[in-house]
C-alpha cells in the first residue's frame, strides 16, 4: 500500500464531491416525496387546508342563515350581521391556518427524523456515504413542499370562494400575503424538524414546537414594539398585507431575516445532532 | 496478505461507563473475522464505531485501500442486528435506493438490485412491501443492501442471532459463500458460528480484547489434555472424590506453573482435570485409585475444546 492510500485516520474524512452529493440529495428528496404519497399525506394535508380555506368565506356568508336555523332565538328576531370586507375574510382564513393548519403540519413532521432514528432505519441510511446534512435537508425540503403546496391550495381556494360570495381581492395582494405566511410555516416546519432530531419522542417534538410557536406569536402580539421583529409576527404581517399595507417595513424586513437565519441554523443544528450520534437505541 | 482495517486503541465511554477500552486489532484482506463475546461485552459498540455510526472517545481506525478524496464509508457494507427498513417500500425499491445512495447510477442500481435479490433468495418478494416480510427475509434484504455497492469490508452485527434454526442455517450458508468474495467482520455470542465461518477470532470481554488470533492457532495453542473421572455412588468413592479434588484444588492455589494438574472442575459427580502431561498424570491417578480402592465407573482421556477456552476467557 502506498502512503497516500493510508491517509484516512478517522471517519471524518473528506465529503464526497459536490455533484454526487447533489444526486444523493435529489434521490433522497424523491424518496421522501414517495413516502408522502404512499402514506397519503400528500393527499389529506392539502385537503385539510382546502377545507379550512373554503369554510371561512362560506361560514361567514351563511352565518345569518345558520343562526336563523339554530332555533334558539325568539320569533321575529332580526339578524343583521354586516358582511365583512373580502380581505378580512382572507385574514381570518390565515388565522385558521395558524391554529389547525399548523397543528396538522407539526403532527405530520414530528416523527420525520426521530421515527427513523428510533426504528433504526436511519442508521442503515447514514452508514452509507450520505451526509447528515443532506439527510435532514431532504426531509426538510419534502416537508416544505408539502407545507407550501397545502397552504397555496387552501389559500387560493379561500380566495376563490371569497370572490364568489363576498367580494374580489386583488390577486397580487393574495400572493404577497401567501408568501409571507409561507415563511412563517417554513419556520415552524424547520423548528419541528430540529426538535425531531434532538428529541426521541415525536410527541415531545410536536409539543415543543407548538409551545414555541404560540410563545413567539404571543410575544409579537404583546410587545409589538420590542419584539415585533420575531418570526411569530409574520402571520400578523401576512394579514396586514392582504387587508391593507404593511405598516412597519423595518420590523418586517428584520423578521424575514430572522426567519432565514433561524431555519438555516435549525437545519444545521439538526444535522449536527445527527452527526454526533446517528441512532438512538 | 495486506491489512484492510487497523484499529488502534479504540475506546468509547458513555458517561462514566467505559463500554470499550483500548481495543487493538487488524483485519486482513480476504479474511473472515468474528468478534466474539458475551452479551454486553462491547461488540455492538465496537461495530458501530467501525461503521462510523458512533464517534469514538479515543483511538483511531485506519482503512487501507481508500483512495484520496473518497469517503471510506463507501467501502463498508453494514448489516445491523435487526435491520429496519421503510416498510412502505418494496424490497426492490429499497435496494435501488440504497444503491443510489452509495453512488451508483439509477440504471446500475437497478441491475445490482435484481441480481442481489436473486442471490439472497428473495426475488419472489421483490415487488412486495417490506412491511410484509418475515424476519429471515428482512435479514436477507439487509444483507443485500449491505452488498449493493460491492464493499471491501462487510460488517455485520449478530447476523444470525435473531433467526430461527432454519433461517440461521440458510444465512450462515450464504455468508460462507460471501466470504469468498469479500472481507467479513461479524459479531456473535455463539462460538459455533465463529468456528464454522471464520479464519480469525477476537474475543472481547468487558470492553477489552481478551484473546485474538487465527482460530486454528488458538485451538492449537490452548489445547490441553484432560482426564474425566466418574466414580460410583458408594460413600467411600464419593468421599475420596471430594477429598482428592480438594487436594488438587489446594495445590492449584499455589500457582505452580509446572504442576501436573492445572485445573480441576467437579460437576455433577464428574471430575475434570486439565493436566500438563498426560502420561504422568494418568499413571498417578490410576495408582491413587487402585491404592484407595475407589470404584471407578468411567475414566476418559481427551482435550479441552474451544468452547472450554471461550468459557474460561469470558468468565475468568
Amino acid at each position: 500500500m502506498s502512503s497516500e492510500t493510508k491517509a484516512s485516520p478517522s471517519f471524518s474524512v473528506a465529503n464526497p464531491p459536490l455533484s454526487s452529493s447533489m444526486t444523493r440529495y435529489r434521490v433522497m428528496v424523491e424518496k421522501e416525496l414517495l413516502e408522502l404519497v404512499r402514506s397519503f399525506k400528500l393527499l389529506w394535508v392539502p385537503l385539510v387546508f382546502i377545507l379550512l380555506g373554503i369554510m371561512q368565506p362560506v361560514s361567514t356568508y351563511y352565518m345569518p342563515v345558520i343562526l336563523e336555523h339554530a332555533g334558539s332565538l325568539p320569533d321575529g328576531t332580526v339578524i343583521d350581521i354586516p358582511l365583512p370586507q373580502a380581505a378580512e375574510v382572507l385574514a381570518q382564513t390565515l388565522q385558521q391556518f395558524g391554529t389547525l393548519g399548523i397543528l396538522v403540519l407539526v403532527l405530520v413532521c414530528m416523527g420525520s427524523v426521530s421515527g427513523e432514528r428510533n426504528s433504526g432505519a436511519a442508521s442503515l441510511i447514514l452508514v452509507k456515504p450520505v451526509s447528515p446534512l443532506s439527510y435532514v435537508g431532504s426531509k426538510w425540503t419534502a416537508m416544505l413542499m408539502l407545507a407550501w403546496g397545502s397552504l397555496a391550495a387552501g389559500y387560493l381556494a379561500s380566495w376563490y370562494y371569497t370572490g364568489l360570495l363576498i367580494g374580489a381581492v386583488p390577486l397580487s395582494k393574495v400572493i404577497g400575503s401567501l408568501l409571507i405566511y409561507g415563511l412563517w410555516l417554513t419556520f415552524v416546519v424547520s423548528i419541528t424538524i430540529l426538535f425531531s432530531s434532538l428529541l426521541r419522542s415525536p410527541a415531545a417534538a410536536a409539543f415543543s414546537t407548538l409551545v414555541g410557536s404560540v410563545v413567539l406569536s404571543l410575544l409579537a402580539g404583546l410587545f409589538p414594539k420590542a419584539l415585533g421583529w420575531n418570526p411569530g409576527a409574520l402571520s400578523g404581517f401576512a394579514s396586514q398585507a392582504v387587508v391593507s399595507e404593511i405598516s412597519d417595513s423595518g420590523k418586517f424586513g428584520l423578521a424575514i431575516l430572522v426567519v432565514f437565519i433561524g431555519m438555516a441554523s435549525a437545519v444545521l443544528a439538526a444535522a449536527g445532532a445527527l452527526r454526533r450520534s446517528s441512532a438512538v437505541e | 496478505m495486506t491489512t484492510l482495517l487497523q484499529v488502534k486503541g479504540l475506546s468509547k465511554s458513555f458517561g462514566a461507563v467505559r463500554a470499550v477500552s483500548n481495543i487493538d486489532f487488524t483485519i486482513r484482506e480476504g479474511h473472515c473475522v468474528a468478534l466474539l463475546g458475551p452479551n454486553g461485552a462491547g461488540k455492538t459498540t465496537t461495530i458501530r464505531m467501525i461503521t462510523g455510526l458512533l464517534k469514538q472517545t479515543s483511538g483511531k481506525m485506519e482503512f487501507q485501500g481508500a483512495a484520496e478524496g473518497v469517503h471510506y464509508r463507501s467501502l463498508i457494507g453494514y448489516l445491523p442486528q435487526s435491520p429496519s427498513f421503510y416498510s412502505w417500500m418494496t424490497g426492490s425499491e429499497y435496494l435501488i435506493y440504497a444503491g443510489q445512495l452509495c453512488g451508483l447510477s439509477a440504471a446500475t442500481a437497478k441491475l445490482r438490485a435484481k441480481a442481489l435479490l436473486e442471490r439472497v433468495g428473495i426475488s419472489g418478494a421483490a415487488k412486495r412491501r417490506i412491511g410484509s416480510y418475515s424476519g429471515g427475509m428482512k435479514q436477507r434484504l439487509g444483507l443485500a443492501q449491505a452488498l449493493v455497492h460491492q464493499p471491501k469490508l462487510l460488517v455485520m452485527d449478530e447476523p444470525v442471532s435473531a433467526l430461527d434454526p432454519l433461517g440461521r442455517k440458510e444465512v450462515l450458508e450464504l455468508l460462507r459463500e460471501l466470504k469468498q468474495e469479500t472481507t467479513v467482520l461479524f459479531s456473535t455470542h455463539v462460538l459455533h458460528d465463529a468456528e464454522v465461518l471464520c479464519d480469525d477470532v477476537i474475543i472481547i470481554r468487558n470492553g477489552q480484547v481478551a484473546l485474538q488470533g487465527a482460530i486454528d492457532r488458538i485451538r492449537e495453542n490452548h489445547r490441553k489434555p484432560t482426564i474425566e473421572l466418574q466414580v460410583e455412588q458408594d460413600e467411600h468413592s464419593q468421599r475420596w472424590m471430594s477429598t482428592f479434588s480438594r487436594r488438587i484444588q489446594s495445590l492449584l492455589n499455589e500457582k505452580d506453573e509446572g504442576a501436573l494438574f492445572q485445573d480441576v472442575q467437579l460437576q455433577n459427580g464428574i471430575a475434570r482435570f486439565t493436566v500438563s502431561e498426560m502420561d504422568a498424570a494418568r499413571r498417578m491417578l490410576i495408582e491413587e485409585l487402585a491404592r484407595e480402592q475407589v470404584k471407578v465407573s468411567r475414566l476418559e482421556v481427551g482435550h479441552t475444546s474451544l468452547e472450554d477456552l471461550f468459557m474460561k476467557v469470558v468468565t475468568g
